[in-house]
């Protein structure tokens, strides 16, 4: 009168394996579920008895225990549904034991005995060590990705059950409709003139370095990061895998055949609290937008709006490129691997950032940039000013190169950063750096000078160096970085908030 | 009475005046109405009884009581000798209405400043009775205002012309720091809005000790008045009344620079205004002005003209002219700088004029900014004029 099914629960974006125990024994009828459900848990009592009923199962009348092992780690969600019901009828000899032999389930139960899909399908499967795993139709796609294990499908109760005692057909995996997020976003070409942005886009995407856009409404900032994604290369496997898992743990739409390969977007509000930037929350743990854009870009509009505590969060995980979130019952660690792209007003007049072009009184604007943070402003590279483009440079501003054009510039210049140990430039340290990058003797002194008059910090150089090698890798250039890469690497980087004050005398 | 006793006599009503004038809540218009002819010392006196003149208790009006009560207070505890040493050990020179040098120009104004203190020895105008043109403008200038000030400064302090003007950013010091550079020019006088001893704004400090030097600053607040809301417009009037004419360099379109033009249309100057480009906002107000009636100031001679017609001659100048081109520069530095006009703007704007690829355009932008020619602010390019310490 005991069952043992193979199942998983989720935590932060792993999987973490669970034996589900179904007990069944005289006494007056009742149905308990121990080893630490969460409340959507242990409704699962009320989902499996009447999909048992719907689907013309029997409903044993007895005294019925449920233990979801190891006991310590707290389960979520609705996703063992299905094991706690199959785990049932194996108790009450409705299947053999040997019929679920080898097999782990994962699903949740609709009232009429659907079998609907769950978030977080990849990393639970691959979580579940057995050769075989039964998914909900509709997570099919995903679960396939872990391409060592045979996995099958069911869509509804009474099909699974008739399919486990060989009396029917499994389900066939269900194609799904193409999502949105397998469109190539828009296209570098829509863009009309702004030959300078669009340079510091390929920059950003060749380099991985962090881009701000700082310009007046109507500049086109949001039009200009939108179209960043699509200078990416594709993720790279073991990236694209783990992109796909936070993607699915927290139970965003996947492509079409389940694997996120194309580099996620991520545009929060600037509403977004600090959990929802970098994961947290006090029940279950979910992914935040850094790490739902991990691989990807991460646009951060109107960043002078966002709450200060919200954006100093993001430092850490920019830094090491994964977060770990720590809450009184667990700690989390998610991957957030991003290219940041923020864009903002140079003051809250939405006046330009042209000397005598705003009508805010120094005060307020003094205000707004207190709420940018100097080491936050100090992790972004490339900083440009743009414009509302004048009606005469619009028009006769060709609309220029494709996305696919920069992007096989970007690939090529990503494939000399490979060479050197890393995916892009912006993630060589200052000692990798030093050796592939070595200055020419201008070069050494043009930076000599901005240090010494105090615009450039030793992190700043660093920085600028990198961007000058990633402009001589886009170039094709070889040897010691000379001036004018480095120029270019400075003139990418503008002190975006500078007052008038500095410059009267 | 004995020239000697003259003398004592001024000596306990400017120090009765300082004293006044250091009292909590004392502004300019109250002190005006208080002392209205009156002796300092009866004013002083006056007020140790709580007594006010009727015109001033009205101005009050509902917080009379507590203000008469806490000057009263505060003449009941100061000792006016040792107010009055505090601010002769400063160095400062105090001269009050109707006293011997007093800037005859503000002696007719309607609002006329009851007391000036100045830097240097006096308040007195210097020893020849020169022309003086106030050049004011926004603190948001552009590189094009701050170059067109300098310039003005400079030339007409050549032409001995006494450049007034406030010591605040932008086109202010602009202005300053042109009369200061030239070669046995006139030197310039500021009017502040704090205490002499308070530096405002602290940015400026280098300036304000070098026109200190060369010229004058006056300001009719009391030493340790710190900056407030209403000092600087109260001060702009007294630039305005101090001028022959005013010049409006670049205004915003409701600058406190037309605060003071409407300062000096109230006491008959005549304004003139620098025309700016019709899309650059800091000259939004200039060019208003302009087609309101405003004469247009387009150098140095169309402000000599003006003073001329007022019978203030002034010596003339060579015309500015056009800033000297540099002859070497390079192929793409040429293109970028015939592109770059006198208004700011973003790299992307010059891509499309010059059609230069970015990595070229940044090249010849640095050439042009190590020249000297162009300036960045904020990722905006413009050019810059002859203005470089």
């Amino acid at each position: 009168m005991l069952a043992t099914i193979h199942a998983a629960t989720l935590h932060g974006v792993s999987g973490h394996p669970v034996r589900v125990e179904v007990h069944v024994a005289d006494g007056l009828p009742a149905f308990t579920v121990v080893g630490l459900p969460d409340a959507s848990c242990r409704e699962a009592r009320d989902r499996v008895r009447a999909a048992l009923e719907s689907s013309g199962l029997p409903w044993p009348p007895r005294r019925i225990t449920v233990n979801l092992a190891p006991t310590g780690v707290p389960k979520a969600g609705s996703v063992l549904d299905l094991p706690m019901a199959v785990g049932l009828l194996v108790a009450c000899g409705e299947l053999e034991p040997g019929q679920v032999d080898g097999l782990g389930f994962l699903g949740e139960l609709g009232l009429d005995g659907s079998i609907r899909p769950v978030p977080g399908v990849l990393p639970l499967v691959d979580a579940v060590e057995v050769p075989g795993m039964v998914v909900p139709v509709a997570n099919g796609a995903e679960a396939a990705l872990i391409d060592d294990r045979r996995v099958r499908v069911a869509d509804d109760l009474r099909g699974l059950v008739l399919a486990l005692r060989g009396d029917g057909e499994w389900a066939t995996p269900e194609v799904a409709e193409p999502s949105p997020v397998d469109g190539g976003g828009p296209d570098m070409g829509d863009v009309r003139g702004q030959r300078f942005a669009r340079f510091a886009l390929e920059v950003a995407a060749a380099g991985a370095h962090h881009l701000l856009l700082v310009g007046p409404p109507g500049a086109g900032k949001s039009m200009l990061a939108r179209r960043l994604p699509g200078l990416l290369p594709d993720l790279a496997p073991d990236e694209a895998l783990q992109a796909t898992r936070v993607r699915s743990a927290a139970g965003e739409a996947l492509p079409v055949d389940g694997l996120v390969r194309r580099p996620p977007w991520r545009a929060p509000h600037h509403g977004a609290s600090p959990a929802a930037l970098v994961g947290g929350g006090s029940g279950t743990m979910r992914p935040g937008e850094v790490s739902l854009a991990h691989g990807g870009v991460l646009f951060l509009d109107e960043l002078g709006e966002f709450a200060p505590s919200a954006l100093e969060t993001l430092r850490q995980p920019l830094e090491d490129g994964t977060v770990r979130v720590s809450r009184a019952g667990a700690s989390a660690e998610y991957p957030a691997r991003v290219l940041l792209v923020a864009a903002m007003n140079p003051c809250p007049c939405g006046g330009s950032a042209a000397p005598g072009g705003c009508r805010c009184p120094s005060t307020v604007r003094a205000r707004y940039v207190r709420r940018i943070s100097g080491p936050l402003l100090d992790r972004f590279d490339l900083r440009i000013a743009v414009d509302r483009p004048d009606p005469v440079d619009l028009l006769s501003g060709a609309s220029g190169e494709s996305s696919a054009d920069v992007g096989r510039r970007v690939a090529s210049a990503r494939g000399r950063a490979v060479a050197r140990g890393v995916d892009a430039n912006g993630a060589l340290d200052p000692a990798a750096l030093r050796e592939a990058a070595p200055l020419s003797e201008a070069a050494v002194r043009r930076l000599e000078a901005e240090l010494h008059a105090g615009r450039l910090s030793a992190r700043g150089l660093h920085r600028v160096r990198s961007v000058a090698l990633t402009v001589a890798d886009l170039l094709g250039r070889d040897g010691p970085l000379d001036v004018d890469l480095v120029e270019v690497a400075l003139g990418l980087r503008i002190d975006p908030f500078r007052s008038e004050v500095a410059g009267v005398r | 009475m004995s020239g000697e006793h003259a003398a004592a006599a001024e000596d306990v009503q400017r120090s009765h005046l300082v004293a006044l004038v250091g009292l909590p809540d004392m502004g300019p218009a109250r002190l005006r109405l208080l002392l209205d002819g009156r002796d300092p010392v009866d004013a002083w006196e006056g007020l140790r009884r709580g007594r006010i003149p009727m015109a001033l208790s009205s101005r009050l009006g509902r917080r009379r009581e507590e203000v008469v009560a806490r000057w009263t207070a505060t003449v009941a505890g100061t000792v006016v000798a040792e107010r009055w040493a505090e601010v002769a050990a400063s160095g400062q020179s105090v001269s009050w209405y109707g006293a011997p040098g007093y800037p005859a120009a503000l002696l007719d104004d309607p609002e006329p400043p009851v007391v000036l203190f100045a830097t240097g020895g006096s308040v007195a105008e210097g020893a020849a009775d020169r022309p003086r043109v106030a050049i004011v403008g926004t603190r948001r200038c552009t590189a094009y205002g701050r170059s067109v000030a300098v310039e003005l400064g400079r030339s007409l302090a050549a032409a001995g012309v006494e450049v007034v003007s406030g010591l605040a950013i932008g086109i202010d010091a602009a202005a300053h720091l042109g009369a200061l550079r030239a070669t046995d020019g006139a030197p310039p006088i500021a009017v502040v809005g704090t205490g002499l001893d308070v530096v405002y704004p602290s940015a400026n400090r280098d300036l304000w000790e070098r026109v200190a030097e060369h010229g004058r600053i006056l300001s009719e607040m009391p030493p340790g008045s710190g900056p407030t809301r209403w000092c600087f417009p109260a001060r702009n009037r007294i630039v305005a009344g101090l001028a022959d004419v005013l010049v409006v360099v670049e205004s915003h379109a409701e600058g406190g620079s037309l605060h003071t033009v409407a300062a000096a249309l109230d006491r008959d100057r005549p304004v003139l205004a620098v025309p700016g480009p019709i899309r650059s906002p800091a000259s939004a107000g200039c060019n208003r002005l302009l087609a309101e009636g405003a004469a247009p100031a387009c150098g140095p001679d169309d402000v000599l003209g003006v003073l001329s017609l007022l019978g203030r001659p002034a010596s003339p100048v060579l015309s500015a002219g056009e800033a000297p081109e540099p002859a070497d520069l390079g192929t793409d530095a040429r293109r970028v700088l015939d592109a770059l006009g006198w208004d700011p703007v973003v790299p992307d704007a010059l891509a499309a004029r010059t059609g230069l690829p970015p990595v070229a355009l940044i090249a010849a932008v640095a050439e042009l900014t190590d020249r000297g020619l162009v300036v960045e602010t904020r990722g905006h390019l413009e050019r810059r004029g002859e203005e470089r310490s």
